[in-house]
């Protein structure tokens, strides 16, 4: 397999920087997320979250449970900062 | 100004449920990002076991004809970011201004699973669904000759109407073995997927499944040694389990692919390496309820794999344990417009009763029976145990309200 495959899109982040990150650290999605940027960019993680969930459950083993992994945060679409009171 | 409800998605469950309320007296704002309303129907065009075509633009026209009719409210092209609740009442964002509503129904649809493959991010490499969008809502063609990476039903019926829209495909194949891909990447487990889709087509990949099904694993791995690595055609699209596209390559756009054979184990076989030339690729990784809106709501969440994955906790009429928070449509499972449709109509009912202005259980368990119907009826099932799916959902709804009213 090709290590340097992109994996988050929007961050550019490759499958080798989430898996040696977990590997590493023996963390959460939600700290890869932090470590590594994946599933932080633009379309906030919608292509990449069931992958980082994956490795995780996989390197981490963080077995897929009833609470999302990857905590929906408000805004989930992109707004331009006017919308939330800036000029 | 304060609506009775709002709901989220213009698709064939957010319209059913607006249609449904409507006819009872409740006073409704349907909201969608999309410039025209009908959801994922305005993509649909199959053909039924009874030679029937299913026409969702025409479905889509018709939802909105009653829509009209009804005097509903309409917001396109308007994004919901975020919702929350204000002194029992719910605020929506979008960017077009905040909405307020008594009840809120959420009919966001589903969203696609990808699969990362070498290459994937070269422009003229896109989802099924976008490639679905591109011909058949815009009518512009993804490209002329492309390949397809994914096979299920989606892809199956996506391949199809593309197709028909004269796009020239090289087939239909795997995606590489990698942690990623369990399960969708080796031929057996994709054949074994397949053989519950026999009725989809009087083809002879699928009559040849359907021969298979229930047979013993030996039989099964014996067929599929015997299954040529040409594929089978279906609508005159090759089905190609036993090749793999390992990468995708080209300079700044996609320009081909590498594939190899797979022998019924799985492995490359030697020397099989070839490059074959593409302008587009469709990467077809199947559905999950997008939840996102009912995540920031508060409304807890069941992992059930056979209705797409997270699904937001609901009874079996549409309600969730937020309270004035209802779901509809792929929202709540991956299922078919039809289903969806019924479940739209089932939340308006539901709602209907919520505010008081409809008192008749009658009809609600009536609405209750014709998502079962319409559910044995489907023809297109995105999974073959949806059935159980839905009562592990009803079950967990169940606890989860004895559990409130013991107060737990
Ligand atoms: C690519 C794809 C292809 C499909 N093909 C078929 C098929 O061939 N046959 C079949 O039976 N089923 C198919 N399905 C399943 C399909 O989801 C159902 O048929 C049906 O459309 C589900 O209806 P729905 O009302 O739940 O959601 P949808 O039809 O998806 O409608 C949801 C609507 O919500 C809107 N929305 C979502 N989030 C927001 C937001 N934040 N703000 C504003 N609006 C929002 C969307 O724009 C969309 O219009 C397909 C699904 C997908 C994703």
């Amino acid at each position: 397999m090709r290590e340097d495959m992109i994996i988050c899109r929007c961050e550019e982040v490759t499958y080798k920087d989430i898996y040696q990150t977990v590997e590493h650290h023996q963390c959460s999605s939600r700290e890869t997320k932090l470590r590594t940027r994946a599933g932080m960019g633009y379309c906030g993680g919608r292509t990449c979250r069931t992958f980082v969930d994956q490795i995780v459950a996989e390197v981490y083993g963080e077995p897929s449970g009833d609470a999302i992994p990857l905590k929906y945060r408000p805004p989930v679409r992109p707004i331009p900062f006017k919308t939330m009171g800036g000029k | 100004m304060m609506k009775d409800c709002l709901i989220i998605g213009a698709g064939p469950a957010g319209l059913s449920a607006a249609i449904s309320a409507a006819q009872n007296g409740v006073d409704v704002t349907v909201i969608d990002e999309f410039m025209k309303p009908g959801g994922r129907l305005l993509g649909q065009l199959h053909e039924e076991p009874d030679h029937v075509w299913w026409n969702g633009i025409e479905e889509a026209q018709k939802l909105f004809d009653e829509v009209l009719n009804q005097s509903i409210d309409l917001k396109l092209g308007t994004s919901v970011y975020h919702i929350e609740k204000a002194n029992d009442n719910w605020l929506v964002h979008t960017n077009e201004g905040i909405y307020r509503g008594k009840t809120l129904l959420v009919a966001a649809g589903a969203a696609e699973r990808s699969i990362p493959i070498p290459g994937w991010t070269l422009p003229g490499v896109m989802s099924i669904g976008a490639a679905q969008v591109m011909t058949n809502v815009h009518q512009v063609k993804p490209g002329h000759n492309g390949i397809v990476i994914g096979i299920n039903v989606l892809s199956l019926a996506i391949a199809r109407e593309l197709q028909l829209a004269g796009v020239h495909l090289q087939g239909i194949v795997l995606p590489p073995e990698h942690l990623l891909t369990k399960g969708v990447s080796h031929p057996m487990d994709v054949f074994q997927s397949l053989l519950h889709l026999t009725h989809l087509a009087p083809s002879p990949l699928l009559k040849w499944g359907g021969l298979l099904a229930g047979k013993s694993a030996f039989i099964q791995r014996l067929s599929l040694q015997m299954y040529p690595k040409n594929g089978f055609k279906l609508w005159n699209i090759s089905v190609q389990m036993k090749r793999v596209v390992t990468e995708i390559v080209g300079h700044e756009q996609v320009q081909g692919v590498k594939t190899a054979d797979l022998t019924a184990s799985g492995d490359i076989v030697p020397g099989s390496e070839r490059t074959i030339p593409v302008d587009f690729v469709c990467i077809a990784g199947g559905l999950y309820p997008l939840v996102e809106l009912v995540g920031v709501a508060g409304c807890p969440f069941k992992y059930i794999p056979s209705l797409g994955g997270h699904v937001p906790i609901h009874d079996e009429r549409m309600k969730t344990p937020v309270d004035g928070l209802f779901v509809a449509g792929n929202i709540t499972g991956i299922e078919s417009a039809k289903v969806a449709k019924a479940q739209g109509h089932l939340a308006g009912l539901s709602i209907s009763e919520a505010l008081g202005k409809l008192t008749e259980n009658a009809e609600i368990k009536r609405a209750i029976e014709h998502i079962e119907k319409t559910r044995e009826k489907a023809l297109i099932q995105f999974h073959p145990d949806i059935k159980k799916g839905r009562k592990h959902m009803e079950t967990i709804a169940a606890d989860f309200q004895k559990k409130e009213v013991s107060g737990q």
